[in-house]
C-alpha cells in the first residue's frame, strides 16, 4: 500500500507541531474567489529557523486518495460529516496547490478572534483588518486556540472577551523571571505595618490579626531599624493582640445576632478565615539569614516566610537546593562545597554505571532495558511545548533523560514510573544544572516515594485520607461523590501522583511546591489542598448533580484554570477551621499529624499570655530532621471565644512570654 | 435534558505505554494531531457522537495509562465498558507481546461480553517497523478478535475502527433487545437490562450506565 503523509509531502526543515482537520478558508485578502470554501488542514508549524507560521493547506494539495481503508472493513460508509484528509495520489496540480498555501508567521500575528460558537477563527497582522478567515467544520476552533496559546503569549480584550491579542509572539522564559520580580514588592516598613494593623482590625478583624502575625514574623526576623530591640516589639504586640481579640468579639456577636443564624444539627465547622497571602522570601532577608560562615539561622522563620508568600524566583535556585534536604541548613559555605563536590563524584560514579554498559550487557538485562524504554518514552513528551524542552534534538532533553536514568541506578528497585519525569522537569528547568537537578529530584521523590509503590498502597491511602478530610471539612460534597460512585476520590489521582503538576503552569507549580515542602501548617497540606479546590467547585458539582463521568470531566478541566494564590488561602483557612472545630476527631488529627486526643497533653507553657495554652506536636519527619531552632516544632494554640488560632512560629509567643 | 442520541456506548482504550491510545482517540475526536503529546496520568475520557444506521451513536471514550503500575486503579474503570481498542504499536515488538497480557486484565475485570479489537498504530513509521501487519493479523485470529493498523498521524484507519467496534455493539445489543422482548428470551445479561431500561426511561441512561 502506498501512502504518504502531508507532513512528508513538505520541504524537510518545516515540522508541524499541532494540525487540526477540517478546516475550511472563508476569506483571505488578496485571493481569487475560487480558492475560497476549499476544505484543508490549520497547523502550527516550526520553521527551520525556529521560527513558527499558521499554514492553512487546502486537503486537493494533501488528499484525493479514495476510501481504500474503509473496504477491508465492508461497512457503509456513513461518516459523512468528515473530510478525508489524507492520501496517496499527488496530482499535477501540485504546484499550483501548493501556491494556495496560507502562512501567517507567528511573529506578525497581532490579534485573533473566535466567534460563531467555536466555529470561526480570524486572524490579523495589521490592526483594524481581520485577513483571513477560517471555519471550522466541527465547531472545534477552541482546540487550536489551546495549542496556539503554547506558542504566542495572548491577553483578552477588555470589550470582547473572543478576542486575543498577541502581547509577545514567541514566548520565551524570561517572560517568567520578569514577572517575578513584578511579584516582589516587599516595601512596607514597620510603622506601616502597626498603623494598619491598628486601622484595618475594626472592619477585617479575622484577616487583620492573621496578617498582623505575618507581618510581626518579619518584624522580628528582619529587623526593625527605627526601634531599640525585641522588647518594644513585644510590648506592641501584646497591645496589638489584645486589640485585635476585643474586635473579633465584637464582630463575632454582632454577626450572630444581626445577620444571619445558622440552624443546623449536625456539627458544623466554625466560619473560615480569610487569610491572606504574604510577599515572597526576598533575596535581602535571605542573605541577611545567613551567618557570617554561610549557616542559615532561624530556620523555622525561614519556612514560616515560604509559607506565607513563596520565594523570590532570583533566589529559587538557592534556596530550593535547601528546601529539598540537599542542602542542609546548618552547614557552613565551606562545608556546602565539600559537599557539593562529593556529590557531584557520586553522582557521576552512578551515571557511568549505565553509561558503561555494553549493547551486549544490555541484551541480556531486560529488567533495565525496560526500565530505560519507559524513560525515553516520557522524556519524549514531557513538558514539550517549553521553550526549555522545545525542538528535536534539544539538549535539555538528554540532559532529563540522563538524571532519570541515573535515577534509575540510584533506586533501582523504584525504577521509573510515570509522573517522574513531571516531577523532574520544573527542577531541571529552574536549576539548569544536572548534578544539583538530580539532588533535589531525590529529595523530592523522598517526600513523595509512596506515589510511585509497586500496589498503590501509598496513593490508595492518600486518597482514603483525602476523602476523610472532605467529609469532615465538606461533608455535604462528601456525601454527593459518594452517591455518585465516586467516593473513592480516583478523580483526584493525578493531582496527588504528580503533586498538581498537571493543574498548574509552570510559573504557578513553583509556587505551590516550594509552599508545600515547608511541610507548614501541619502534615498532609497538600490533601487540603485538594479539599480546598474541590471546595470551591461544590456548588457546581452538586446544583448539576454531576454523575461519576461529570464529575471526572469537571475535575480534568480544571486544569490550568486554578488560582494558586487563592487555593493556598482557602486551603489554609480550611486548615484554621479544622483546627478550632469543637468536634475534631482522632482520625482527622492524625491526618493532619497531631497526636490523637488520647495522649495530648494539654500544658499550660506558663507564658503570661492570656488565653493560650500549648501542646506540643511530633511534627512530620522533615520538621524532626531540622533541628536548628528547637528540637522539634511547636504549634501554639491561641484559643479566643471558641476560635483556635495556631501560630505555628514560637518566635511571636516568645515574645509574649 | 433533552435526548440528543439514541445509545450511549461506553469505550475503552489500552495497551502499553507511548503507543498512542491518546493520540487515536485526539484524532478520533477533534480530528487532529499533536507532535507533542504528554503522557496519560489517571485516566480521561472524550465524547462523540456519530451516526450508524440513522441511530444517533454518543462513544464515551476512555483512555487510561498505559504504565503496568496503575492498572490497579485504571481497572476500575473497566466497568460497565462495553467496547475495548487494544493498541499496540507496530514499531515496538514488546507493546505486541504485551497483548495477550491486556487481553487478560480484561477478562479479569470487564464484563465477559464485551466486544474487542485489535488495533496497530503508527503504521505510519514504516521504517522502524517491528511487527508485520501478518503478525498483527495472525493474533488476530488466534483470539478471534478483528484487527486493522491504524495511523493517528496520518488519520489512517482511526475513523473505520471505531465505527466498526460501534457497529459491532450496536448489533449485539439489538439482537439482545429482540431477545429481551421475545418472552422465550429471559433475562440473561448485562446489556439486555440497560436495554430495558432504555426503552422504558430513557432521560435516565446515562446515571444508570454509570452506576452499572
Amino acid at each position: 500500500m502506498s501512502r504518504s503523509s502531508s507532513v512528508e509531502d513538505l520541504p524537510e526543515q518545516c515540522k508541524d507541531l499541532f494540525t487540526q482537520d477540517g478546516v475550511l478558508l472563508k476569506a483571505c485578502l488578496g485571493r481569487p474567489v475560487t480558492d475560497l470554501n476549499s476544505i484543508g488542514m490549520l497547523c502550527i508549524v516550526q520553521n527551520q529557523d525556529n521560527s513558527k507560521t499558521i499554514e492553512w493547506r487546502p486537503n486537493d494539495l494533501i488528499t484525493i486518495d479514495s476510501d481504500t481503508q474503509d473496504q477491508e472493513w465492508a461497512v457503509v460508509n456513513t461518516i459523512g460529516r468528515r473530510q478525508r484528509t489524507l492520501s496517496g495520489n499527488i496530482t499535477s496540480d501540485y504546484a499550483t496547490a501548493r501556491a494556495r498555501i496560507i502562512k501567517i508567521p507567528i511573529e506578525e500575528l497581532k490579534t485573533f478572534r473566535v466567534t460563531r460558537n467555536n466555529q470561526q477563527m480570524q486572524f490579523s497582522t495589521k490592526p483594524g483588518v481581520w485577513q483571513t478567515t477560517f471555519y471550522f467544520q466541527h465547531g472545534n476552533a477552541e482546540i487550536f486556540v489551546a495549542y496556539l496559546k503554547n506558542h504566542v503569549k495572548t491577553a483578552k480584550t477588555r470589550h470582547d472577551r473572543n478576542t486575543y491579542v498577541v502581547v509577545e509572539p514567541n514566548i520565551e522564559s524570561q517572560v517568567l523571571n520578569k514577572s517575578f520580580a513584578e511579584l516582589d514588592i516587599f516595601t512596607e516598613n514597620t510603622t506601616d505595618v502597626v498603623w494598619n494593623l491598628v486601622s484595618n482590625f475594626k472592619q477585617r478583624p479575622y484577616e487583620t490579626t492573621m496578617e498582623a502575625f505575618s507581618k510581626l514574623t518579619d518584624i522580628v526576623y528582619y529587623g526593625n531599624e527605627g526601634m531599640n530591640g525585641k522588647r518594644d516589639v513585644s510590648e506592641e504586640v501584646v497591645d496589638l493582640l489584645t486589640k485585635s481579640m476585643n474586635a473579633m468579639e465584637e464582630a463575632t456577636t454582632v454577626t450572630k445576632s444581626d445577620e444571619y443564624e445558622v440552624i443546623s444539627v449536625k456539627p458544623t465547622l466554625p466560619p473560615r478565615p480569610s487569610i491572606p497571602r504574604g510577599t515572597p522570601l526576598s533575596p535581602e532577608k535571605w542573605w541577611a539569614l545567613q551567618d557570617t560562615e554561610g549557616r542559615i539561622t532561624e530556620v523555622e522563620g525561614v519556612k514560616q516566610l515560604i509559607f506565607r508568600g513563596g520565594v523570590a524566583h532570583s533566589i529559587r535556585q538557592c534556596v530550593w537546593k535547601y528546601l529539598l534536604d540537599y542542602h542542609p541548613w546548618h552547614m557552613t559555605s565551606a562545608e556546602l562545597k565539600a559537599l557539593t563536590k562529593k556529590k557531584t563524584e557520586e553522582y557521576f560514579a552512578m551515571k557511568l554505571q549505565w553509561r558503561s554498559m555494553t549493547e551486549g550487557q544490555e541484551a541480556r538485562f531486560s529488567e533495565y532495558r525496560d526500565r530505560k524504554s519507559l524513560v525515553e518514552k516520557d522524556v519524549n513528551r514531557t513538558d514539550r511545548t517549553h521553550p526549555f524542552f522545545a525542538g528535536d534534538n534539544n539538549p535539555n532533553l538528554v540532559i532529563l533523560q540522563d538524571i532519570l536514568l541515573t535515577y534509575v541506578m540510584y533506586n533501582f528497585d523504584l525504577g521509573y514510573v510515570q509522573g517522574m519525569s513531571d516531577i523532574l522537569a520544573p527542577l531541571l528547568l529552574l536549576l539548569g544544572n544536572e548534578v544539583d537537578s538530580f539532588w533535589c529530584f531525590v529529595g523530592f521523590m523522598d517526600k513523595i516515594a509512596s506515589n510511585f509503590d509497586m500496589d498503590q498502597a501509598g496513593m490508595k491511602h492518600q486518597l482514603l485520607q483525602l476523602q476523610q478530610l472532605l467529609t469532615f471539612a465538606s461533608p455535604e460534597l462528601a456525601n454527593h461523590l459518594a452517591q455518585k460512585d465516586s467516593g473513592n476520590m480516583y478523580f483526584c489521582f493525578r493531582w496527588l501522583l504528580v503533586w498538581f503538576k498537571r493543574e498548574f503552569s509552570h510559573r504557578d507549580i513553583m509556587r505551590l511546591w516550594e509552599v508545600l515542602w515547608t511541610s507548614l501548617p501541619c502534615a498532609n497540606f497538600h490533601l487540603l489542598i485538594c479539599v480546598a479546590i474541590l471546595d470551591a467547585e461544590k456548588d457546581i458539582l452538586i446544583s448539576k448533580d454531576y454523575g461519576f463521568t461529570e464529575i471526572l470531566k469537571h475535575v480534568n478541566d480544571l486544569s490550568m484554570c486554578l488560582d494558586v494564590d487563592k487555593i493556598l488561602s482557602t486551603a489554609e483557612g480550611i486548615f484554621h477551621q479544622i483546627m478550632s472545630a469543637p468536634h475534631l476527631t482522632d482520625q482527622i488529627r492524625i491526618i493532619l499529624g497531631l497526636p490523637p486526643m488520647s495522649t495530648s497533653t494539654s500544658s499550660h507553657s506558663g507564658s503570661d499570655a492570656p488565653t493560650t495554652s500549648k501542646s506540643e506536636t511530633n511534627g512530620t519527619k522533615e520538621d524532626q530532621r531540622t533541628g536548628m531552632f528547637g528540637q522539634d516544632m511547636d504549634e501554639d494554640t491561641l484559643e479566643y471565644n471558641g476560635l483556635q488560632i495556631c501560630i505555628v512560629t514560637k518566635t511571636v509567643w516568645a515574645l509574649l512570654a | 435534558m433533552a435526548k440528543t442520541y439514541d445509545y450511549l456506548f461506553k469505550l475503552l482504550l489500552i495497551g502499553d505505554s507511548g503507543v498512542g491510545k491518546t493520540s487515536i482517540l485526539f484524532r478520533f475526536s477533534e480530528d487532529a494531531f499533536n507532535i507533542s503529546f504528554i503522557s496519560t496520568i489517571g485516566i480521561d475520557f472524550k465524547i462523540r457522537t456519530i451516526d450508524l444506521d440513522g441511530k444517533k451513536v454518543k462513544l464515551q471514550i476512555w483512555d487510561t495509562a498505559g504504565q503496568e503500575r496503575f492498572r490497579t486503579i485504571t481497572t476500575a474503570y473497566y466497568r460497565g465498558s462495553m467496547g475495548i481498542m487494544l493498541v499496540y504499536d507496530v514499531t515496538n515488538e514488546k507493546s505486541f507481546e504485551n497483548i495477550k497480557n491486556w487481553i487478560r486484565n480484561i477478562e479479569e475485570n470487564a464484563s465477559a461480553d464485551v466486544e474487542k479489537m485489535i488495533l496497530g498504530n503508527k503504521c505510519d513509521l514504516e521504517a522502524k517497523r517491528q511487527v508485520s501487519k501478518e503478525r498483527g493479523e495472525q493474533l488476530a485470529v488466534e483470539y478471534q478478535i478483528k484487527f486493522i493498523e491504524t495511523s493517528a498521524k496520518d488519520s489512517l484507519n482511526v475513523e473505520s475502527a471505531f465505527y466498526t467496534l460501534a457497529r459491532d455493539i450496536k448489533a449485539k445489543m439489538e439482537k439482545k433487545q429482540k431477545e429481551a422482548s421475545n418472552p422465550a428470551g429471559a433475562r440473561s445479561g448485562a446489556h439486555q437490562i440497560r436495554a430495558n431500561e432504555q426503552q422504558r426511561k430513557p432521560t435516565s441512561w446515562l446515571s444508570r450506565c454509570s452506576l452499572l
